[in-house]
């Protein structure tokens, strides 16, 4: 099946070397780092492989100067797109300068409410009739200047995992408070949706996405509690999930935690010939992923953190 | 190159807008036919024009109490066909989920109007061009908006009638933060919350102004919206050719002031009408419709009458 998945990826590829996030779009960072991140994962070692190749030149050509990548052409600012282009280079060591430029640029990239004025103002201020977040924690933006959410904080905890980051000072701090701030935005009773646990009293619903995100992020410690709560959140909606973007994401995330389940893995096949839409660049990304044996690609989490 | 906004006409100088009320009780009714003969009336100039409709399509939603009806979609995409607009594309991009096609099949759209892959664009993911904008009501000074929605001859927004926990309401203006993307700015698209929320929305709808705008307003939802609120059944349909003057109508039929609504206020200094006398009512009058929202605690100053019983009623 991975194999069917693989070649649909490769025909997706622009002239340019890139991925838009559908047939016929223009070459963006976010798809063009996962058909990377898969076409890695089962390539053969040694054997070159083109569209790979021509996708890393696309992918290290858009760097920006000051290490980080933008989620559009043009963009004057780099954002949380720079964690998939560094985990898409991690597998290749002659980029090793720009993933630690990337590195480096996710280090320093501070979100709004990790600022101590902001975070006094909070404390000072009682907001907890609107939502109950604890103003001690921060993580990452999906754009600067902006607040610490989710999914971009999953995915820059990730990746700073790495070795190449072990050498970034204030690391550990960063990587700690960060850990607390997606403990502390789960939702009451398991799983994560983009960052709102609760508003106005009224706890918030979970989604596939963010749930898996964080239980790969805090897989170093999947044995609390909120990780078992979570994956048994998944377990429980796992049948009522029917988008092949989630119904992959949601085997990669059981599958890490050794609670594999056959049965989303055919549904899996079987709805690409029944989706109402055609398959993104992401969701046959993350269908091939799902589909891989032995997860190269997660050895990120599941080895030692930097 | 970021490509320039239109100029904008200060509203003395607009004619007077028109908004239709239509009465609907449930999303069984014919609301192809009314939907089609009351866009007749308005004598829109969408033959052969390319038709974008943007609902409010937020999250899941198997209830059907939180996104614009798909009956409703479906309503409006045959009827801008009957009236002779080549093609007629429905597209959003969630603000708080970026699974598309969950959301879509929670609400089982495909069943009403299809092939959905033909027709669908994920405004979230679509092709961006960058717009420069000319007015300066919040800091943002561009934004990267989806190139279906800067290509499309007419745009029509599709809110449903709904109370927001930041915005007060969240109408045609509002839904216009479905079509910045997500790819660009991240789910939630929290430049524009730290930007303001109220200036962004007149930033944006300043810059990519809706044609006309349909409220779905045959259930709405009341209270903690836009999607923690309660179901608000208000059996209408709202519609005309000002987005300003379409959104003051539905918070007057809400039983709310709009010019107490932050983002509305400042919306008709720019672009449309608020002031009654300036809107042309078709069909069913306010006082016949009106149906007063729950609001939460901090929105209670939108309440019509502070004098009134009603002033205290109604707020969570």
């Amino acid at each position: 099946m991975d194999r069917e998945f693989l070649a649909c990826l490769r025909g997706l590829q622009n002239v340019d070397g890139g991925w838009g996030f559908n047939a016929g779009c223009d070459s963006r960072i976010e798809p063009t780092a996962w058909a990377l991140i898969a076409l890695h994962e089962f390539s053969s070692p040694g054997a070159v492989d083109e569209p790979l190749e021509r996708g890393l030149r696309f992918l290290t050509a858009a760097q920006r100067e000051d290490g980080s990548w933008g989620a559009a052409a043009g963009q004057s600012e780099g954002c949380w797109v720079t964690s998939l282009a560094c985990w898409a280079l991690l597998a290749h060591p002659q980029f090793s300068a720009k993933l630690l430029s990337g590195l480096r640029w996710l280090n320093d990239d501070r979100p709004r409410d990790s600022g101590f004025l902001w975070r006094m103002a909070r404390k000072l201020v009682d907001r907890s009739r609107i939502n109950a977040q604890s103003a001690s924690f921060s993580g990452w933006s999906w754009t600067p200047h902006t607040a610490s959410w989710v999914e971009p904080t999953c995915y820059a905890m990730i990746v700073l995992h790495a070795k190449a980051a072990a050498s970034l000072s204030n690391l550990p701090r960063r990587i700690g408070l960060a850990h607390g701030m997606l403990y502390d935005r789960m939702c009451p009773g398991g799983g994560w949706n983009c960052g709102n646990p609760r508003v106005y009293g009224v706890a918030g619903q979970p989604q596939v996405g963010p749930t898996v995100w964080a239980l790969i992020a805090l897989h170093e410690t999947a044995d609390r509690r909120a990780n078992r709560e979570s994956l048994d959140w998944l377990e429980s909606i796992q049948d009522t999930i029917v988008s092949p973007e989630s119904l992959a994401l949601a085997h990669i995330g059981l599958g890490l935690y050794g609670r594999q389940n056959s049965k989303l893995a055919e549904r899996l096949q079987s709805s690409h010939d029944s989706s109402a839409l055609p398959w993104s660049v992401q969701a046959i990304t993350w269908a091939a992923l799902a589909f891989s044996e032995n997860p190269g690609w997660l050895n990120v989490v599941s080895s030692k953190p930097a | 190159m970021p490509r320039e906004t239109p100029a904008l006409l200060p509203p003395f100088s607009r004619p007077d807008s028109r908004v239709a009320i239509r009465r609907v009780p449930n999303y069984q009714s014919d609301i192809a036919a009314v939907l089609y003969e009351t866009l007749r009336e308005f004598d829109l100039p969408v033959r052969g024009k390319v038709v974008l409709l943007k609902p409010n399509l937020i999250t899941l939603d198997p209830l059907g109490i939180t996104n614009t009806n798909p009956a409703v979609i479906a309503a409006a995409r045959e009827s801008f066909l009957r009236l002779g607009a080549s093609e007629v594309f429905i597209g959003d991009g969630s603000g708080i989920d970026r699974d598309s096609q969950a959301i879509l099949e929670s609400m089982r759209l495909r069943e009403f109007t299809r092939p959905l892959a033909k027709i669908f664009v994920d405004l979230n993911v679509d092709d961006v061009e960058r717009l420069r904008f000319r007015t300066r009501a919040s800091r943002l000074k561009e934004l990267y908006f989806p190139k279906i929605l800067l290509r499309a001859d007419f745009v029509v927004s599709m809110p449903k009638l709904k109370t927001h926990h930041w915005a007060g309401v969240t109408l045609s203006l509002k839904n216009m933060f479905g079509a910045v993307p997500g790819a660009c700015y991240g789910w939630p698209k929290n430049v524009l919350h730290w930007a303001g929320i109220d200036p962004a929305i007149l930033d944006i709808n300043a810059a990519v102004r809706p044609d006309f705008a349909i409220v779905d307003g045959i259930v709405g939802m009341e209270g903690n919206g836009p999607i923690q609120g309660s179901l608000k059944p208000a059996g209408v349909l709202i519609l005309g050719d000002d987005p300003v003057a379409v959104d003051s109508t539905s918070v007057r039929v809400m039983g709310l002031l709009p010019e107490k609504v932050k983002h509305l206020a400042q919306a008709a200094t720019l672009l449309g009408h608020i002031e009654p006398q300036k809107i042309r009512q078709l069909g069913e009058s306010i006082t016949d419709v009106r149906n007063p929202f729950t609001v939460l605690h901090e929105f209670r100053h939108l309440r019509q009458d502070p004098n009134s019983p009603l002033w205290n009623q109604n707020c969570l």
